[in-house]
């Protein structure tokens, strides 16, 4: 295996020999699956290859040599920050460098203007204690607290914690990019001093480029430093509390709070996320999937199956919960004030406040997205849907009942409508959809959901947010530039002529439809005979084959 | 059938897997190296309890070499590999199963979650090390063959009861067993004058254990768990005929052998061994408890309790299971996961703040996640740069916390601590929490 052997020698030169490996058991330790996000699935199982090789550099010029480095010999490469995001982080073509940022971990908060600045390596609970401990938190995205900050703001960055700034890319500021050639841009007012505090500029803005919507899954270079707006808290830090696995962070009542509240109807929780927008209170409004809370219950799949398999589409489909959290940002008054106007709200719309624990498990600091598998062992998030919020909300039955078709393999949730939330004090509407399944079946209709869950958004008309790179760009280019395939295509070819950075995205999802028989099926979307490879790409994967 | 069979029993009919918790087959532990999805939550602290960006990791292997290879994640996916012989046993694969203290991080911090069985894997790694030929380390044979040659790790030929003075006095007859273990009767040989001084002090009579020998822990930690059985056999058996109702030991890896690992080598549950096993601190927070331990003389120092592994997250008492595995990974007849909630975290802080004087400082990262020093289960043999990096790195969290000491309930954290701060002139004092109480406890004898 390994890569070019020469790159490898010019790279242990920048790193040391301590730094990069192409020991077999190493590589193999950085498998993409069998378990994990995507895993099991045919893209999965289709898309990654075991890497040559793999390097750890330590800064931004160590990045931009080797860079340079694979651009000279060809060798194609993929940013890992902390690997979590299944396949997508993981090379798709033999002899492929990964280059794991782990050890670029840089950190630094600006209290006063109220923004961080963190390289790759740093990641979400580490960024959120030292922001609590300045009066400060950031929106951890629901993908974990162990995600690196960078990867998660490239690529998504929502949670609850998005309904006060629900856009991502309003939350990145200044960015240092390894480009694919190994030039080094420096976005935002970053370019022009060392203060990263505008995102705009002073100097080129090309977050749009680097992220769109959803990003582009490392495939247009290589994010080495990003400043990070942080949202003023109030001054308790939240404390830990418990022994594992019951752990739990402690809010103060009269500063922070959730609370949940039992609705008579699904519109009334449509009303309440709208009417708690207008109003412009709390942190957080969110209708989650009702069998997380069987998650939360259960220490165990078999414990989660006990309670869940007592639910009825019936018991599903009339539990009604809205969960807002309130923060005293300001004082306590102000969350009294808060809190009052929630129950009017509340109380207009029929609802009724239920107890709620004094803590935080799962969104504050510690985004515990790993409970996503207790339940089957496979998991997915099949997509976010950015709307407004009318239109997300409309979301639900629409996969619902895509989904039913496809049950089993996926799992039998008694048609739960998924999840969703208000971002941008009710301007925006966010919904996701999260399917599981037992990956030892067979998951052929897993992978035909997924790209038939895109082809009913199309048709649907909704802006889902994951679009190319994540899904057949040639399926979800026509449909929402029209041009937008050829733009993402037109600027691959510009700054990664070679295709060397994450080959072959963002064309990979169209690879597999090409390459996974069972996909075939489903496949009514039009594509060019050959794909824009440039030639060197397309004999490489002559040779793999 | 379950209630999903009867809704719909046409569609899922997953069929049901046989395992069993057996470290000696790796087979047992494919589902849970195949369900290992890189959240790292075996790598980093608890998030909630992420302290921020300082001493933010609790696995020492994957803090001491970065490649996820090393941490348990990375071993889960090798694994695979070798379980269906598809890798090559090479000296590197050798150092990335062996450059690990099985400190039980990772199990717990898998197990917050998920309900996998990292830890269980990682022994059935060392135990397909052993079976394939490729392991342990020749030090580690070296060892083992000290020990069945000795009766001890060290290989040392000296009198195993050298360290007993005349203010030791063991009864002949007593409730409770006192297991000295190798590195208290030979290298931390303060550790075993003050348990027994404690125990003196409190009035709680106490036995020796006649022609006592090495637990076993090194042997079986590397894999050698026949040898290891053979230990087991032989050391419960004279517990059992000694007619002690405790066995009790003042080191955290004894504890973990005779709690937890013989009776998975026995296959029985800890609760059938005849005896109960109690690690010193149980006792004597149990006998101040009862008003029977008076400390009195005033310590007066900055302290901070280092966690060791095997008497926290490690401990919780054995079950043998054998079952089967079906829908959606679910298992019959129903499994208790191991969480580690058994840990003896309270009972060395209740110890520690009833001495006078005694200023306890909290390290950010303590209880579960607290960060192994590496000093135990053969790994300090094999690979001493990642014990004194591990040692290093809590040294300097302790004093980060402005401890003067920093103390622990293991004779093989009390040595790694020591030796590396010896070694890098640092200035932290090391201690045994029976040292400590030793020297707080009343003197005389009741
Ligand atoms: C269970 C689960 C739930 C999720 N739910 C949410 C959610 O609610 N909200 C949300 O926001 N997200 C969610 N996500 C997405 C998740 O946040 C991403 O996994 C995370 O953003 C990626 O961080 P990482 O450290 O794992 O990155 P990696 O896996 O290392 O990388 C992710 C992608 O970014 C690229 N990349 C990595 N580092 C860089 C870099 N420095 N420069 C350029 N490209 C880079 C990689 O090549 C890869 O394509 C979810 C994911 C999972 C698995
Ligand atoms: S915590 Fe468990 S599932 Fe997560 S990476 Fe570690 S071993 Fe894998
Ligand atoms: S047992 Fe400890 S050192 Fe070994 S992988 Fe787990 S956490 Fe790391």
């Amino acid at each position: 295996m390994s890569i070019n052997k020469h790159a490898y020698q010019a790279i242990e030169a920048v790193v040391g020999r301590n730094y990069i490996t192409d020991d077999p058991a190493d590589c193999e330790g950085y498998r993409s699956g069998p378990g994990g996000y995507e895993s099991g699935t045919g893209y999965e199982r289709v898309m990654t290859k075991i890497a040559g090789a793999v390097v750890m550099p330590r800064t931004t010029e160590d990045v931009q040599k080797i860079v340079k480095i694979c651009g000279r010999f060809g060798v194609p490469f993929v940013p890992y920050s902390t690997g979590f995001y299944g396949p997508r982080s993981h090379p798709h073509m033999e002899h492929e460098l990964i280059i794991d940022m782990k050890r670029m971990r840089d950190f630094e908060i600006d209290e006063k203007h109220f923004f961080i600045t963190v390289q790759p390596g740093v990641i979400y609970s580490q960024i959120q204690q030292e922001c609590f401990e300045k009066g400060a938190y950031v929106v951890i995205g629901g993908g974990g607290a162990q995600t690196s900050a960078v990867a998660n703001l490239l690529n998504d960055g929502w949670s609850p914690l998005s309904f006060r700034v629900g856009l991502p890319q309003r939350r990145i500021l200044g960015m240092e990019v390894v480009m694919p050639d190994g030039e080094i841009v420096k976005m935002g007012s970053l370019a022009d001093g060392d203060d990263p505090f505008w995102g705009e500029g002073i100097g080129p803005d090309l977050r749009g480029i680097m992220r769109g919507y959803t990003g582009l899954l490392g495939c247009l270079g290589i994010c080495t430093r990003m400043a990070i707006k942080t949202l003023p808290f109030q001054p308790e830090i939240p404390k830990p509390s418990g022994i594992s696995p019951e752990t739990a962070l402690q809010l103060d009542p009269k500063r922070v709070r959730w609370i949940n509240f039992t609705m008579p109807s699904l519109e009334s929780i449509e009303q309440a996320h709208i009417m708690i927008g207008n109003a412009e209170i709390g942190g957080a409004v969110t209708k989650v999937p009702v069998f997380w809370r069987a998650i939360a219950k259960a220490e165990c799949k078999e414990d989660f199956w006990d309670l869940w398999l007592k639910e009825t589409e019936e018991s599903v489909s009339n539990f009604f919960l809205v969960r807002v959290l309130l923060i005293g940002y300001t004082s306590e008054e102000q969350m009294d004030y808060d809190y009052h106007v929630l129950c009017d709200i509340i109380e207009e719309l029929g609802g009724k406040e239920r107890r709620t624990k004094p803590s935080d498990e799962s969104w504050f600091k510690n985004a515990d997205s790993a409970g996503m598998w207790l339940m089957t062992g496979s998991y997915v998030s099949v997509d976010y849907v950015m709307d407004t919020f009318t239109q997300a909300f409309k979301q639900g039955p629409n996969y619902r009942d895509l989904k039913a078709k496809y049950t089993p393999p996926l799992m039998p949730d008694c048609k739960d409508l998924g999840w969703f939330q208000s971002c941008e004090m009710g301007h925006l509407g966010y919904y996701e959809y999260l399917i599981y399944w037992d990956q030892r079946e067979d998951t052929n209709g897993m992978d035909q959901f997924y790209v038939e869950s895109a082809k009913m958004n199309i048709e649907n008309g909704c802006y889902p947010a994951l679009l190319g790179a994540h899904q057949p760009l040639y399926l979800t280019g026509p449909a929402y530039g029209p041009g937008y395939h050829e733009w993402i295509l037109g600027l691959k070819e510009v700054f990664d002529p070679q295709w060397i950075c994450h080959p072959p995205l963002p064309l990979a999802h169209d690879e597999f439809v090409e390459r996974a028989e069972w996909m075939h099926e489903v496949k009514n979307w039009e594509t060019p005979e050959e794909f824009p490879y440039p030639e060197k790409l397309k004999e490489n994967m002559r040779l793999e084959k | 059938m379950s209630v999903i069979d009867k809704k719909h029993p046409e569609r899922y009919d997953t069929p049901k897997e046989p395992f069993a918790l057996d470290i000696e087959n790796l087979s047992n532990f494919v589902y849970d190296m195949q369900h290992c999805i890189k959240c790292k939550g075996c790598y980093w602290v608890d998030h909630t309890y992420m302290p921020g960006m300082k001493h933010s990791v609790r696995c020492p292997s994957n803090l001491w070499k970065e490649f996820d290879s090393y941490g348990a994640f990375g071993k889960m996916r090798i694994g695979l590999k070798l379980e269906k012989n598809e890798i090559e046993w090479t000296d590197h694969l050798l150092e990335l199963i062996y450059a690990d203290p099985l400190c039980g991080a990772c199990d717990v911090g898998c197990k917050r979650n998920l309900d996998l069985e990292v830890g269980l894997t990682l022994e059935a790694l060392r135990v397909k090390a052993v079976q394939d030929g490729a392991g342990p380390l020749p030090v580690h044979k070296d060892i083992t063959s000290d020990i069945l040659e000795t009766g001890n790790c060290y290989g040392a030929k000296k009198d195993r009861r050298a360290w007993m003075d005349a203010s030791v006095k063991p009864a002949e007859k007593a409730d409770i067993m006192y297991f000295v273990g190798c590195s208290s009767s030979y290298e931390n040989t303060g550790i075993a004058s003050a348990v027994t001084k404690v125990m003196q002090s409190a009035g709680i009579p106490y036995m020796l254990m006649e022609d006592e020998t090495c637990c076993g822990n090194i042997i079986f930690s590397v894999g050698l768990v026949d040898e290891a059985r053979k230990i087991a056999e032989k050391n419960v058996e004279k517990v059992r005929k000694s007619g002690a109702k405790v066995l009790m030991t003042g080191c955290a890896e004894c504890y973990r052998m005779w709690k937890v690992d013989y009776p998975k080598l026995l296959n029985i549950r800890t609760e059938d061994l005849g005896f109960e096993v109690k690690h010193f601190i149980e006792v004597a927070e149990e006998a101040l408890t009862e008003g029977k331990l008076k400390l009195v003389n005033p310590v007066n120092q900055r302290i901070t309790y280092h966690d060791a592994c095997n008497v926290s997250r490690n401990c919780d008492p054995w079950e043998p299971y054998e079952g089967e595995r079906g829908w959606m990974g679910t298992v019959e007849p129903r499994l208790a996961r191991r969480r580690g909630r058994h840990g003896l975290y309270e009972q060395a802080r209740t110890l520690l703040r009833a001495i006078p004087g005694i200023d306890l400082a909290e390290m950010p990262r303590m209880k579960e996640n607290s960060l192994c020093c590496a000093g135990g289960r053969g790994t300090k043999q094999a690979f001493p740069e990642l014990a004194e990096f591990a040692a290093r790195d809590r040294l300097e969290e302790a004093r980060y916390v402005g401890a003067e000491t920093v103390v622990s309930a293991c004779p093989w954290c009390r040595s790694n601590f020591s030796e590396t701060a010896e070694k890098d002139g640092e200035k932290t004092g090391v201690l045994d929490i029976a040292e400590l109480l030793a020297m707080a406890a009343e003197t005389g004898e009741k």
